[in-house]
Formats: structure tokens, sequence, C-alpha cells
């Protein structure tokens, strides 16, 4: 990284972080802007069209993705705080245009411009010590779309051990998918619940008092079980956790029955 | 077999609630899974053999008609007697023709996904012919008259106390608890079978175009006992499992095993080519082959050729979160797990089995572990679209996107929405979690809190404190 | 001609699926084939020993002398009382025949065990090849041979020429790809089976024990 030279970088919020988590989105302005990103947050950004596309409405789909692909003009960066959203619009929108080869071109152009935060700090910017100070033991959910859709791995690992005051532990089948899946999770909530009591099960095992992540899908997820059975281990997007984290959780995010 | 994959709501709630199963799909697929990643890791090959693997096969079925005439001419050249259906209802009457020409009263059977597709065990059962299943697990749910709920481990779900109840009922066995004791007491009886049956039938894990060779793989020994000792062999098999050359076999047992149980290869790997030679020692005097279409030439055509790349390992059931939460038959028919949420749909219909596209979460690990690079969630997200273009979505899901996506068409609408919802949020819970939310939220809030809006969107609070940009 | 007529309409629907016109598509392009590298030497017989053992499978070796007491006990302890090879196997017939002083072992025939004597038995026979990447004995109907004492057994001895042992099975399948034999037969250990509650039990219906003699 050189500091002299400012990195453009444009934030692809998320709907999640818009309505429910303003903080994780306020978290990854703040790095960026620690390791030299200049900021631009366009504001008629709406949804990627994820859930639409997942269900199989592509009309739909296709009509936010367009609206996407148009709010994110020019060739700086654009970063995400969220691993499925980033991949969405790397794989999802190839599919989604393959019939319409000019807006096909755009989408591989805006798509190959489109990082997750993690992996944009570690992999583009080169950063080994987020300058980031936590205090507690922290374990590590991998988002699947981050990992298996984007291959990211080791960059939320790399950052994480990197922070002064945070003992990393692994949960064990940290791949293992929480069981929120988008749609999913209303079509299926009992086999969705499942899955999530069999990840909040590892999550508690590891002795951790934070869970993190790069998706707040996952987090959305996993919190709501954590919350509702008290469980002493709070959720906690990555991009907080670099940006030092709340000292006490905001409301409408902690879990019931933490200490 | 009658597929109920339109039943696979209710039976996956079913599943949840048995709690014998829920602690043997824990340990079978924890176990498979282990297994396997230690066999992959083992082997620092894996991937170049899956890349030539899926490269074969997807050449293969680019010139599917081809290969298979290959292979019919080399198997008939060697004495067998090749047979075509088009569908279930012909294969068994193809199979119950052939077993009552040949005189069979008896007939052993080693497993194979392909006749259980026709209901091999009705046709012949039907035409006054027994037929056993010598594979231990599927002879375990014959005995139960069940279905098989794992494509190699049919009885995952059954405990050896329940086991020894079934031989004491059926077999006359006295009770016991050890599991080779089970095991020996299947043996004997099976081996009585195997000495007697006029005819053993096989399934097939490869047919090699070249030399006509049908290819079984197993661990108990089973194929091969059928295979050497009844007078007649009948194989069924998919058209799609042909592979072009014998010299191609070991990229695909090098995967096969590995994939399946997590094993450098299986106990016994047969390679069986026509009748029985002139001074043989042993083998059948007949061999038929009976090869199935059954909706995959039409599967070739589409969009959705590859899933005919699948060698049925299983790993992509292992690996999948839902598989593991719900196990085999509440997907309603032969195939489970990511696969079969593919290729039911594709083989019985997709309005038969439109619950199945939607049982997944899409996340990836099932196209991880794919021996043969068979994009699963791709095909997922397909059928899913298929849905809706086949006019098979609920008027209200429809009705809900269409509102979700005109409100994302503006982002000043989208935020007044938000603005609503906050102030909705700090009125309702104080901006604490939500414990009960209506249709079609309340499965989310059954067991899960779901987060209260923020009382002011990112977006507003953005312009508040650094002004509006872009 | 049901089937012949059926045959034609099967080739149809796959020329039209795969958007031909007229008669199956000519030469098909061939995909990679298998490139093994060249095994070494030196090793492949303790390759071969050390993945048949990995998957449960015994390895004698070394002269009459020390390898027989050593797979008479062996037998013993498995409850063998019987001991039969094909009849033209020499060197099988030797290995039985040397072996009954350390029994008590009788001799049957494959004939007399296929018509159900109840004896526990051990199967002698000689392999075709052996394969040191999967710890592999390959058996086969190739010449007349008989498959009984690998499949009809309670222990398999198998009887494998170390000259014949081959790294890899690209090299195995090469043997008899010219013309295939009714049935090649890959052994790469016991009968087993984890079909209740995932328990691995040997001897589900073939040995449950295989022993490799290298001769």
């Amino acid at each position: 990284m050189d500091p002299r030279r400012s990195i453009p970088v444009s934030l692809f919020f998320t709907c999640l972080a818009d309505a429910f988590y303003p903080r994780t989105a306020f978290a990854a302005v703040e790095v960026l802007e620690r390791f030299g990103a200049t900021v631009r947050v366009p504001l008629s950004q709406t949804c990627c069209g994820q859930p639409a596309f997942n269900s199989g409405n592509r009309k739909e789909a296709r009509a936010m993705a367009r609206k996407f692909l148009l709010s994110f003009p020019g060739d700086g960066y654009i970063v995400s705080p969220s691993g499925s959203c980033a991949a969405m619009v790397k794989h999802g929108y190839p599919v989604l245009f393959r019939d319409e080869p000019r807006t096909l071109a755009l989408a591989h152009a805006v798509g190959e411009r489109v990082y997750e935060l993690s992996q944009f700090l570690v992999e583009v910017l080169g950063v080994t010590d987020p300058k980031s100070d936590f205090s507690g033991k922290v374990t590590y959910h991998d988002s699947c779309h981050l990992r298996r859709g984007l291959g990211v791995v080791e960059a939320p690992r790399t950052l994480l051990r990197a922070i002064r005051g945070v003992e990393f532990v692994e949960m064990e089948e940290s791949d293992r998918c929480c069981g929120f899946g988008g749609v999913f999770s209303l079509k299926y909530p009992q086999i969705s619940c499942r899955m999530t009591e069999h990840k909040v099960e590892r999550i508690v095992a590891t002795g951790a008092s934070w869970v993190t992540s790069g998706d707040l899908g996952c987090l959305m997820n996993i919190d709501g079980m954590i919350s509702r059975v008290g469980y002493p281990v709070k959720a906690i997007h990555l991009a907080e956790i670099l940006a030092g984290g709340p000292a006490e959780p905001a409301p409408g995010t902690a879990g019931k029955g933490t200490p | 077999m009658q597929p109920t994959a339109h039943l696979f709501p209710r039976n996956a709630q079913k599943a949840l609630a048995d709690k014998t199963l829920q602690a043997a799909l824990g340990r079978a697929t924890g176990r498979f899974l282990h297994h396997r990643a230690e066999a992959v890791a083992a082997f620092p090959g894996f991937g170049e053999a899956r890349e030539r693997a899926s490269e074969i096969k997807r050449q293969t079925l680019a010139q599917l008609d081809h290969h298979l005439g290959r292979f019919i001419e080399e198997a008939s050249r060697r004495g067998a007697v090749v047979h075509v259906a088009r569908d279930a209802a012909q294969a068994r009457e193809i199979a119950a023709r052939v077993a009552k020409e040949e005189g069979v009263t008896l007939a052993v059977k080693s497993k194979s996904m392909a006749s259980e597709e026709i209901s091999f065990n009705v046709a012949l059962q039907e035409a006054g012919i027994e037929v056993v299943e010598s594979d231990l697990g599927e002879y375990i749910i014959q005995l139960a008259g069940e279905a098989p709920s794992h494509i190699i481990a049919p009885a995952v779900h059954k405990t050896r106390e329940e086991i020894s109840r079934l031989f004491e009922r059926k077999l006359g066995e006295p009770p016991t608890d050890s599991i080779p004791a089970l095991v020996a007491m299947a043996r004997r009886h099976l081996r009585a079978k195997f000495l007697g049956a006029g005819m053993g039938v096989s399934g097939a894990n490869f047919l090699v175009a070249d030399t006509g060779s049908v290819v079984l793989v197993t661990n108990e020994g089973n194929g091969r006992m059928g295979t050497v000792l009844p007078r007649v062999h009948l194989a069924v098999a998919g058209i799609e499992k042909v592979i072009p050359r014998m010299s191609d076999l070991p990229t695909f047992l090098r995967l096969l095993p590995r994939s399946a149980s997590g094993q450098p290869l299986s106990s016994y790997v047969s390679v069986l080519t026509g009748t029985r030679r002139e001074g043989d020692a042993e083998g059948p005097e007949k061999m038929h082959i009976l090869l199935l279409d059954c909706g995959r030439s039409a599967i070739l055509e589409g969009k959705y050729r590859e899933v005919l790349k699948c060698i049925r390992c299983g790993a992509c059931l292992n690996s999948c979160p839902v598989y593991q939460s719900v196990g085999g038959h509440a997907y309603g028919w032969v195939y489970s797990g990511p696969i079969g949420a593919v290729l039911t749909p594709l083989l019985v219909g997709l309005p038969e089995a439109a619950p199945l596209p939607d049982a997944s979460t899409l996340c990836g690990a099932c196209g991880e572990v794919c021996p043969v690079k068979i994009p699963l969630p791709d095909f997922l997200l397909e059928l899913r679209a298929d849905m809706r273009s086949q006019g098979l979505k609920t008027p209200g899901e429809i009705a809900g996107m269409k509102g979700y996506a005109g409100v994302m068409k503006r982002a000043g609408l989208l935020e007044a929405l938000e603005r609503v919802a906050g102030l909705l949020a700090q009125f309702f819970t104080k901006g604490k979690p939500v414990e009960g939310l209506p249709y079609p939220f309340s499965g989310w809030t059954e067991r899960r809190d779901f987060p209260a809006a923020a009382a002011q969107p990112f977006r507003k609070l953005w312009k508040t404190r650094r002004g509006v940009q872009g | 001609m049901r089937d012949v007529d059926e045959r034609e309409m099967l080739f149809r629907r796959l020329s039209a699926a795969l958007g031909r016109h007229g008669s199956p598509g000519g030469t098909p392009s061939s995909p990679a084939g298998p490139t093994p590298p060249p095994g070494k030497e030196s090793g492949r017989i303790s390759r071969f020993a050390e993945a048949l053992t990995a998957v449960g499978g015994v390895v004698l070796s070394g002269t009459p002398e020390e390898a027989l007491p050593v797979l008479g006990e062996a037998l013993r302890a498995e409850g063998v009382s019987a001991l039969f090879f094909p009849q033209d196997d020499a060197g099988a017939r030797e290995v039985a025949e040397a072996l009954i002083p350390f029994g008590p072992f009788t001799l049957t025939t494959g004939e007399e065990v296929r018509g159900g004597n109840p004896a526990s038995t051990a199967g002698f026979r000689t392999a075709d090849a052996g394969i040191a990447e999967t710890g592999t004995v390959v058996e086969s109907s190739n010449r007349g041979g008989t498959l009984l004492p690998g499949l009809l057994s309670d222990v398999h001895v198998a009887l494998l020429p170390s000259h014949s042992v081959v790294e890899r099975m690209d090299e195995a399948f090469a043997l008899y790809a010219e013309d295939p034999p009714r049935n090649i037969s890959l052994i790469s250990g016991p009968s087993k089976t984890a079909d209740i509650e995932q328990t691995l039990t040997v001897g589900a219906h073939g040995p449950r024990k295989i022993i490799v003699l290298l001769v």
C-alpha cells in the first residue's frame, strides 16, 4: 500500500446494513479510510437483486441488477461488507444477462471491480496489520458465498489474528452453512433452524464471547437464535471488530441473556 | 418407484422430529465427510483426476450416441444381449420377459439406483419371481419393506436393535446386539440365495464402450457373487453410464471410492465383459444388459446435460446440510440430497418435484465436493427460474417479488419505507429484537428473533453526517 | 424385433438431443488419456504391501520355511478347517498341500464349497497381477481361471509373483485391454460392510481376510 496515493472506493453497503445494521456500513468506511481509501457512497444504490435471483424470479432480479449497474459508474473499486452480495454481482449478474451481450459486458466490467471488505483489505491493499484494538475471544464463521463463492478463506483470518486483544479461536465446521439461505429460511424454517442450531452449538463450544463473519445475513440468522435462547456470545460483523467494535453491543443485536 | 417428492415439506418435518434418524444422520454423514476429506488430502492427484473425469464425461455426453453405439456393439460381439427401454414401464416389461424366458424363479440383486427408478423388484415379483437384495443395507430395507435412504448407505437410519428384531421376525434368528453376529446371519441367508439363484441382477457403475464391459464397485462382494455364480447376469444401467475406454477406468476408480466412503479403492471392482468363454471355469452363460433412457435423452438436450456426468458417489449428500438435517426419504424418490433435488425434477417432472429445488441454501458445498464437477448449485438456481417460467410459483410469491422489485427501483421510496420501519420498530419493540412476525416471516420468528429495523437507515445517516455524494 | 426398433428410436432421440441430423456422429475426439508417471522399480513391492496392509490385508514374503508356519497359524486363528485351490494351479496346490502339517486342515474343492460345504475355508489361487498404487490383487477368468477361491472362502490366500506387481491401475487394465476375459476382479482388502450403524464389519459376503503370499 502506498500511503501517499488515495484509492477511490465506492461502498456497496447492502440492504441489511442499510435497514438493520448501519453501524456495519460506518465501520467499513472507517476501516477503508484508515488505509487510505477515499470512500464514496452512491446513494442511488438499492438491492443487488439476490433474493429475487436466488428464488428464480429473474425478471425482477434483472430490473434490480440493471439499477445496480447504473449506480456504480466509473472504474474505481466497489467494496462491500458482504461476501454474498459481492458474489451476486460477480457471478449472478453474468447469468442474468447471458442473453444480453451489452449488459453482460457491463456486468463483467462492474463485477471485476467488486471486492468483499476483508478480501479488499488483504488482497488489494496488502493490509497485514489492521491497526485495530478489540478485546475478547472471537470465533469466525465462513459465509458460504464468501468462502465458496469468492474463494476468500484466509483474508478474514489473517486480519483477525493480527488484531491486538483478539484471541482468535476456530470453531469446528466453520465452513458449514448456518442455515440462512435467504428465502430458504422462510420457505423451510424448520430445516433452517436445525442448521442454525448446529452452527450455534459449534460456536458456543468454542467458548468465544464473539462470533464474527463477513456476511450480515449469516450474522442476523445466528444472532436471531443466540438472542432467542440467550447464549453468552454475541454476533458482530468483522468490519466492526476491525473498527474497534462496540464496547457494549448496540441495541437490537444484544443477546437477551448475555452477561 | 412412485415419486412422493411433492410431500417434501411434510416429510422433512417428520424427519426433523425423528430422534433416531437425527442421531444416525449426524453420525453417518459426519463419518463419510471426514473419511472423504482425509482420503482426498492423502491423494495429491485428486484434483487432476477430477478435472480429467469431468472432461471425459463432458466429451462423452457430447457424443453419447457414438459411445453408446460402440458399447452396444462390443457387448453384443462378446455375447451379451442388449435391451433398450424408453421408460420405466417398458423397462419393467423387458426385465420380466427376460427373467421368464430364462426360466428364472429366484434372482439375487446387488445395489442399483437405476433399478430403483423402474421399480425393478415389483416387476419381477408380479411375474412370480423372487428377488432378493444382496447388499446388506438393501437386504435390511427389503425385509423391512422400506425404501433406501442413502445412495451408498441405504439403511443408515436403522439401529442394530431394530435390525435384530427384524431378523428375528423375518429370518427366525435369535436376538443379538452384536453387529458382527447380525452380519454373519445375513451372510448365511444370502449365501444360500446366491448359490440357488438363476439370475444375478446388477447395476453398473460404468459401461466401457471400447470393450462392452459392465463395471461394478462394491465392498461387500455381493456384486461379484451375483455375477459369477448364477447362470444369467442381467445388468440394469442408465445410458449415461458409458465411458469411452477401459483406459479411462482408473481415473474414475481413483475418484469414486474416495468420494463415496474415503477409501483409496473399494474392496472389489469387477469388470464384466460378455458371457463366460469357452473353457471358463464359471460365469454366466447368458448376459443381458438393460439400458434405460427414462428421461435421460431429454436431459441431454437441454441446459442440464452435465447432471448426467454423475457417478453416484453420494458425496453431495453427505456434504449437504439440508440432507444432513432431513435424510434421504424426505426427498420422495430414488435420488436424494443435492443430486436428487436436481435429478428428480428432471426425471419425474418439475410439478411433482416442485419443493426440491428450493430445499437448498445454495451454500455450494455439493458443488465443491462433486468429483465430476457438476454445477449443482447453478442447476438448483436454473430449476427455480424454470419454476417461475412454468407457472409453478405461488401468486403470493410473485406478487411479493414484484412489490419488492418495485420498491428497489427508487432509492427515495426505499428510504421512506425504511424510515417507517424504523419508527415501527421504535414504537413496538423500542429497538429490541422482534420475537413474532406475521406470515411469511412467522417461520423465522418461531425459534429465532428478528432484528429491529434501525431507527434511521444508513443512507439517511450518511447524508446527515457526510452530505450527499454520488 | 422390438428391442432393435427401440434401440433405433433411442439413437434417434440421442441424435436429436445432440443437434445432429442423420446418422450418429463421426469419430469422437479423445479426452486426454492417462499419463502415469513411471513407477520406480525399487519400492514397488513395499508400496504394494503398505497399501494392502492399510486396508486390512496381510502380506507375507520370505522363503516357504519362513512363510508357511506364519500362514498356517493365521489360518488356524481364523478357524479355517478346509483348503481349496484351482485344480490347474500348481503353485496354489503346492502351498495348500504344504500347509497340511500346520493344520488340522483338510482339502476340498471349489465345486464342493459351491455345493454348500459348510466348512470354514481358505481359498488359494495365483493372482494375475498386483497393483502397488492401491494394494490390489488382480484375478480374472483369463485362460479359464476360476474366481471361486477369492469369492466363496472365509480367508483368501493369493499367491502373487513379485514380478507381476505393477505400479498403477492403468498398467493392470492394459494387460486385458486387447481381449478382456469375462471377469476381471480387483481385490483390495477383505469383504466388508458398514451398513449397520456405520460400524465396519468384515466378511459380509466374501472372505473376511485376504492374505497375499509374495512368491
